[in-house]
């Protein structure tokens, strides 16, 4: 984890040498974002038929950094996931880079990585829940002009892992799950 | 470049809702039970004194003077010599098919063998002699929860059989919808080490003593020229004024089911799985009911001291338990048992009191120690608390204690209570998770 922020940082610190700014570097710049988490689930829970649920849940998240150039943000994410039985509190290391474009509409890049925390989550009796790593890259669109506040729409796909033990049922002495939460991320937002 | 941008986000987009699936996978490990048949017949010549084994799935241990006598559940008894505590040896093995109480009288060791009672001459200990066997007295029983029962008896084919399970361990993996939230009010059950296992022992050691010590969780009990056996709803008295011929004398019902027995002064006590009975055993050929002490349901083994009863009840085992927890009770009016303090417990298993100590064993949470002189404030006098240990059941020997779990046989020097030293372990050799 130590290693990836650091990565970063110098892979940011090198990129920041050749940009020439209107942009005040280091400024401190925000990220907040409300949005759904869309998907399904396939299972067939130890049967030969499978059966498909869709899953929607719902995301917020606020990334706070500093501008390290005049595209390239850098900062740390937090955010929130209601999954149906787990609330997650993703803490994550997240980059922001603009792609040219007009100048009151821009696509950019982000990306986040971390970890899930199970800290706000209650589990019902029996389960005890745990957390895991998350990644969520995507695309999204900034309008506004640059320097200002901007509306944010994104689209990124999240994966988060968690783990999960579970009551017993008559004559088992060990139940536990492995999950993946693979979502499509729709959020908008704000960002100055 | 922008707008060119935007179909290509929208084919994303619709490309990854279309792919993007939650992946949950359960592993879990169930038991499952295969049927098998055994005649009594083959069961019966089997009972003999074979070479030493190791401890595989220990029961019930019972101390008589040097020797330790530990049950491997439905397979046996390992005979110990234990006259030096640190360094405790296999002696020999007795093969008893359907095996899991042990009582000691002088040189006569009664075992039940599924449907029999075994008495066997012990005076070598490496070389135990069948001498004796009541035929047909147990019906059914269980074992770690899984039920063996006689079959054939009325049959016209005169073969008599035992129907029982083996167990082993399944590991699976399932796809499951993530969400699945299923009620933790279905059935408990804990796989169960030893839901039979006992220890008993009923004060401090002598070997003087004709009769041995076995622990809380005993279902066998010697006293008078009787023998009590518990099984299911009633208690079933042996006449043994001849040793080696243990006579089936009567039964008695309940309408409780009794999981463990402790006879104290002239009563014994009951563990039943909805409260302890109290009987009147002042004619130990006529146990008589006395009263009865509820509480919730649980498995609970009793001890007595001093008139007060210890009675521990716990969750996670096929009584499907609700409580974890210490009750004490005053028994000095038989009649009417009085409730004097119930103290909350993690998991509490077996115990042996050898007042003012108390000895609880907390399952997987370990061994507590207690100092017991205030009934009314035990939990603030723990001496102290084992935690990397699993502890079963104990049997306090004054100045000794044994104590049995799902990782082995323990021995600890108990002379300063504050200061428990271990002696030896016998560790157990599992082959299953």
């Amino acid at each position: 984890m130590k290693i990836f922020i650091s990565l970063i940082i110098s892979l940011l610190v090198l990129h920041v040498a050749h940009a020439q700014d209107v942009v005040v570097k280091n400024k401190y710049i925000n990220h907040t974002e409300f949005g759904g988490l869309f998907g399904r689930v396939k299972y067939s829970n130890g049967s030969s038929q499978n059966t498909v649920d869709s899953r929607t849940s719902l995301t917020l998240q606020t990334f706070n950094g500093i501008q390290l150039g005049r595209k390239l943000g850098a900062g740390i994410t937090l955010g929130a996931d209601w999954y149906k039985s787990a609330l997650i509190n993703p803490v994550a290391a997240g980059i922001r880079y603009d792609l040219s474009g007009r100048s009151n509409a821009r696509f950019f890049v982000l990306a986040d990585a971390g970890y899930g925390f199970t800290w706000l989550h209650q589990d019902s009796d029996g389960y005890k829940t745990k957390g895991g790593w998350m990644i969520n890259p995507g695309i999204g669109l900034r309008i506004g002009s640059v320097n200002t506040s901007s509306f944010t729409l994104s689209l990124t796909y999240k994966r988060q892992e968690v783990s999960a033990e579970k009551p017993l049922l008559w004559n088992q002495i060990e139940r536990d799950e492995e999950r993946v939460y693979n979502r499509i991320a729709a959020r908008i937002g704000i960002s100055f | 470049m922008k707008t060119q941008l935007l179909p290509l986000i929208i084919v994303i987009f619709s490309f990854g809702l279309f792919s993007c699936n939650d992946q949950c996978k359960e592993t879990r490990i169930t038991r499952r039970l295969t049927p098998f048949t055994r005649s009594l017949q083959e069961i019966r010549s089997s009972v003999k004194a074979e070479s030493k084994r190791e401890l595989i799935h220990p029961g019930k241990i019972y101390t008589k003077g040097n020797y330790l006598f530990i049950n491997e559940i439905k397979e046996g008894i390992h005979v110990v010599d234990n006259s030096d505590p640190s360094n405790p040896k296999f002696i020999s093995f007795i093969n008893i098919p359907g095996n899991g109480d042990i009582a000691v009288r002088n040189n006569i060791l009664y075992a039940d063998s599924y449907s029999d009672l075994v008495s066997l001459d012990i005076a070598d200990p490496a070389n135990a002699k069948e001498v004796g066997r009541v035929e047909n007295v147990f019906q059914f029983g269980q074992f770690d929860g899984v039920g063996w029962s006689l079959m054939g008896l009325n049959s016209s084919t005169g073969i008599i059989s035992i129907q029982d399970y083996t167990v082993d361990f399944v590991t699976e993996t399932v796809t499951t919808n993530c969400e699945e939230n299923v009620s933790p009010g279905l059935t408990w059950f804990d796989s169960g080490f030893l839901t039979s296992a006992s220890f008993n022992s009923s004060g401090s050691a002598a070997s003087a003593q004709p009769n041995g010590q076995a622990g809380s969780m005993a279902r066998f009990a010697l006293y008078d020229k009787y023998l009590y056996t518990v099984q299911q709803n009633r208690l079933h008295l042996f006449n043994i004024s001849s040793p080696s011929q243990p006579v089936d004398f009567t039964t008695v019902n309940t309408n409780f089911s009794i999981e463990t027995i402790f006879p104290y002064q002239n009563k014994l006590f009951l563990g039943t799985t909805t409260g302890m009975i109290i009987f009147d055993n002042s004619d130990p050929s006529a146990p008589r009911q006395m009263s009865v002490f509820q509480h919730g349901r649980a498995c609970d083994p009793v001890v007595v001291q001093n008139d007060i009863a210890y009675v521990t009840l716990r969750t996670g085992t096929a009584c499907q338990g609700t409580q974890n927890q210490l009750d004490l009770v005053d028994v000095s009016n038989p009649d009417v048992p009085k409730l004097i303090k119930t103290y909350q417990m993690e998991n509490p298993h077996g115990l042996s009191i050898d007042f003012p100590t108390l000895y609880l064993c907390e399952g997987d949470k370990g061994l507590k120690v207690f100092d017991v002189t205030d009934k009314l404030a035990i939990d603030q006098h723990l001496l102290t608390h084992y935690k990397d240990i699993d502890a079963y059941d104990v049997i306090s020997l004054g100045k000794t204690l044994m104590l049995i779990g799902k990782d082995g046989f323990y021995q600890y020097d108990v002379t300063d209570p504050r200061n428990i030293r271990q002696l030896s372990k016998i560790p157990v050799n599992k082959a299953v998770p």
